[in-house]
């Protein structure tokens, strides 16, 4: 018997449709997607005030004054509360902090780890300033800061 | 002359590898879609020099936004996704305290780097009446990678 043979042809799917949809999707993604900035944080404890009343410190608080002199990174002017030296920048404050932290017995530094540090910056103090503060005394290791109401 | 051809072929491009390639795209944009944190105002952050800040842990927690406005100030507050003035502090105590009787741990709080300092801290004692003891996460610019 013989068998006829059938034309040559192959069998194809239509993909047009599907690709038109895929297209549409990718487009609607790749113009909808928003990246995160990479965002890091400070973690500060806020602790309950009874009934208004401000907690009282066990040591007395070293004090730092934080005034923007301008809308530069570095525009700022600090004043510590007590007989120290001025402070000229950020850079003298880290400096200042880490010279007088006590690092174990037989130190002579003046402020544990523990030394709880206000930082008070003025009414319009720039947040970047202030935020600017925070970061060279978390840089010397201290860890009781607090950011304290206006000056 | 009559000449002899094939009438049904027809040239096809071979789109198999441009459809993976696709494919690829789309599910990384899917996958990436989803970590977009809509909580999140888009503002200036402040960027210290050497920042010690670390990345905050994986905490269920609220986003506090400070809305910048020109010259220092700001035009209203943006708490878990809902709007409130600028002087309704009251307001941002309660919806903090609801979110974090629900399990929120952590709030974040996000200003921009011109902000001034007194309305970061009227927030500051407006999550302080939440009396919850709620662990106070500053966020800064990150490093970029």
């Amino acid at each position: 018997m013989i068998i006829k043979k059938r034309n040559a042809g192959t069998i194809g799917l239509n993909l047009t449709a599907m690709i038109d949809v895929v297209f549409l999707l990718l487009i609607y993604f790749m113009v909808a997607t928003e990246f995160k900035t990479a965002e890091e944080a400070f973690p500060m404890d806020v602790p309950i005030r009874n009934h208004g009343q401000v907690l009282t410190l066990d040591e007395e608080p070293l004090i730092i004054f934080v005034e923007s002199a301008g809308t530069g990174e570095a525009d700022l002017r600090i004043r510590l509360d007590g007989p120290w030296e001025p402070i000229g920048s950020i850079d003298a404050l880290l400096l200042f902090l880490k010279s007088n932290k006590a690092s174990g017995f037989g130190s002579s530094g003046l402020f544990a780890e523990s030394h709880p540090i206000l930082i008070k910056p003025t009414k319009n103090t720039r947040w970047e300033h202030a935020i600017a503060a925070y970061n060279a005394v978390a840089r010397a290791n201290y860890t009781n800061i607090t950011l304290d109401e206006p000056s | 002359m009559a000449r002899r051809g094939n009438p049904t072929s027809a040239i096809h491009a071979n789109m198999t590898p441009m459809i993976d390639v696709t494919f690829l795209l789309i599910v990384f944009f899917v996958v990436v879609s989803q970590i977009v944190d809509r909580d999140a105002v888009s503002m200036d952050l402040p960027a210290p020099e050497h920042a010690v800040a670390g990345i905050p842990e994986e905490a269920s927690y609220i986003t506090v936004n400070l809305v910048p406005l020109e010259g220092g100030d700001i035009a209203g507050i943006v708490v878990g996704g809902h709007a409130i003035a600028s002087d309704a502090m009251d307001e941002l105590t309660a919806i903090v305290r609801t979110r974090m009787q629900g399990g929120a741990t952590d709030v974040h709080l996000r200003a921009d780097r011109a902000t001034n300092y007194v309305h970061v801290h009227h927030v500051i004692e407006a999550i302080r009446e939440v009396g919850l003891t709620p662990r106070l996460q500053l966020v800064v610019h990150g490093d970029d990678p």
